[in-house]
């Protein structure tokens, strides 16, 4: 019984002597994408099983002898949980990597089409990453830059935020492909942003005789407030109204002007409409 | 009078079945609903607290909110699948981008070393920090209580009761909120 009883606490000592014996050590400090060391202690043969953000490996290992891991083994930022099975016993230990310096931007701008003289119409948010993908919250000044030719360019620098930054800017008085450039350092993004004109502004439409006692209708040239073209395909609207009946015909901007054939009617009064915006009204067969 | 009872029902019968059989979607002939648009699955039972007030530069939308409660619960419940069963065929209902190709490689590696890990997943306390102002990007903090067992094979080589902090990118897929980063920080 006495020797039973000692054979027990024997295995035990041993037990406790072998996972004191071994230990695992991470580094203080460790940077994603770089290669680092785990330290062990002890002695004999173990099995090391390090799961992480990406990666999962179990490798032999000698206790008391580093172990490296390759920088694509450690390329994903986050908390990486290392096991460490030396016979009955297992050490865990838990160690962070942290993301490099960014050097990649993501860049969201939009919308990719804006009407020009728009306040706050278009905005562009940064996502900052470094070399391995994962989002960096080193400090960062982004610098934002909307220019469109023919027009001073509007720019400025906004501080990242937990690996963020965002702007607003208006959209420019000019049509035309707006740049819009977010930059860090020699590192930059560009997204190309279609500026069109705005609404229809000096609505005006002259008239002239037509075949078969009708009248042309067209427009001058549609232009914005900012005097940009408006595009082709936008409707102008024409309305004959001689107080018994009324008619309307919708016609395209083509080449910049709309129009369109009315019946002559006598004293009838035509006006034009696109949008939200009113012309010019001219009365027939009188004066306007 | 029993038997012309009997014989009544069964018509009826007949034709109750007849009635409802022509009104069943599996007929070609009626047109394509919303009511037949494939439902998002919304029985994950990883448990979601939203806290959207943190969010700038917009406010996050009521319908928004629910959505990413739905969307970021069901992405935890297809992880945990995919890293205890080692599958990542499912991964693309939850994950896109950077974090769908990590997760992906986790449970390759996984398999190559016949490991899996197992989460019992006892809740999350998910922030809005940050919400585009377009609306098509999110990022969050989360705060998650979990139980992590990493098992070689059937045998348990590590289990902890852990409370992890992540920031989250989430972006609008097709037709949900998918996790395009996922990156653990350190315990506080």
């Amino acid at each position: 019984m006495m020797r039973r009883i000692g054979k027990l606490c024997f295995m035990i000592c041993v037990s406790c002597a072998i996972a004191v014996g071994q230990d695992l050590k991470a580094p203080d400090h460790a940077v994603a994408g770089a290669a680092l060391k785990l330290e062990t202690s002890g002695s004999g043969d173990a099995t090391l099983y390090l799961l992480g953000p990406g990666s999962a490996i179990k490798r032999s290992v000698k206790l008391g002898e580093p172990v490296e891991l390759k920088p694509e083994e450690v390329s994903g930022s986050g908390v990486y949980t290392a096991v460490l099975k030396s016979g009955g016993a297992n050490v865990t230990r838990t160690f962070y990597v942290a993301p490099a310096a960014p050097s990649n931007l993501v860049f969201l701008a939009r919308p990719s089409r804006v009407a020009v003289g728009q306040k706050d119409a278009l905005s562009g948010v940064i996502f900052l990453f470094d070399a391995n993908k994962n989002l960096s919250f080193a400090p960062a000044d982004i610098h934002f830059e909307l220019a469109v030719s023919g027009a001073a360019a509007a720019a400025r620098s906004v501080a990242a935020h937990n690996g963020i930054a965002w702007t607003r800017f208006d959209s420019a008085r000019r049509e035309g492909a707006a740049q819009f450039v977010a930059s860090l350092g020699e590192t930059s993004v560009r997204r190309v942003v279609q500026l069109t004109a705005s609404e229809p502004c000096n609505l005006r439409f002259r008239t002239a005789p037509a075949k078969d006692h009708n009248v042309v209708v067209e427009t001058d040239p549609v232009r914005d407030c900012a005097g940009n073209p408006v595009p082709d395909g936008t409707i102008v609207t024409f309305i004959e109204n001689d107080g018994k009946t009324r008619s309307t015909i919708d016609a395209r901007i083509k080449r910049g002007v709309a129009r369109a054939e009315l019946p002559a009617t006598p004293n009838a009064t035509i006006s034009a409409a696109s949008g939200v915006v009113l012309g010019n009204e001219i009365r027939l067969g009188g004066g306007r | 009078m029993k038997r012309i009872v009997m014989m009544i029902t069964i018509v009826l019968a007949i034709l109750v079945a007849g009635v409802a059989l022509k009104a069943s979607p599996t007929d070609d002939k009626q047109p394509p609903t919303a009511i037949a648009l494939p439902s998002l699955p919304s029985n994950s039972s990883v448990k979601v607290e939203f806290d959207g007030s943190p969010a700038t530069p917009r406010a996050v939308e009521d319908t928004t909110e629910r959505a990413i409660v739905r969307d970021y619960s069901n992405a935890w419940s297809v992880m945990a699948s995919a890293l205890e069963n080692n599958r990542a065929d499912n991964i693309a209902a939850g994950f896109t981008g950077n974090a769908q190709e990590r997760l992906a490689g986790r449970v390759r590696e996984q398999q190559r070393a016949g490991l899996r890990t197992r989460y019992v997943d006892h809740g999350h306390k998910l922030q809005a920090v940050f919400y585009s102002p377009e609306g098509s990007a999110m990022q969050l903090h989360d705060t998650a209580k979990l139980e992590e067992q990493i098992l070689d094979g059937d045998a348990v080589v590590s289990s902890r009761d852990i409370t992890a902090s992540y920031v989250v990118l989430m972006t609008v897929g097709e037709d949900r909120w998918k996790v395009r980063l996922l990156q653990e920080l350190p315990s506080k």
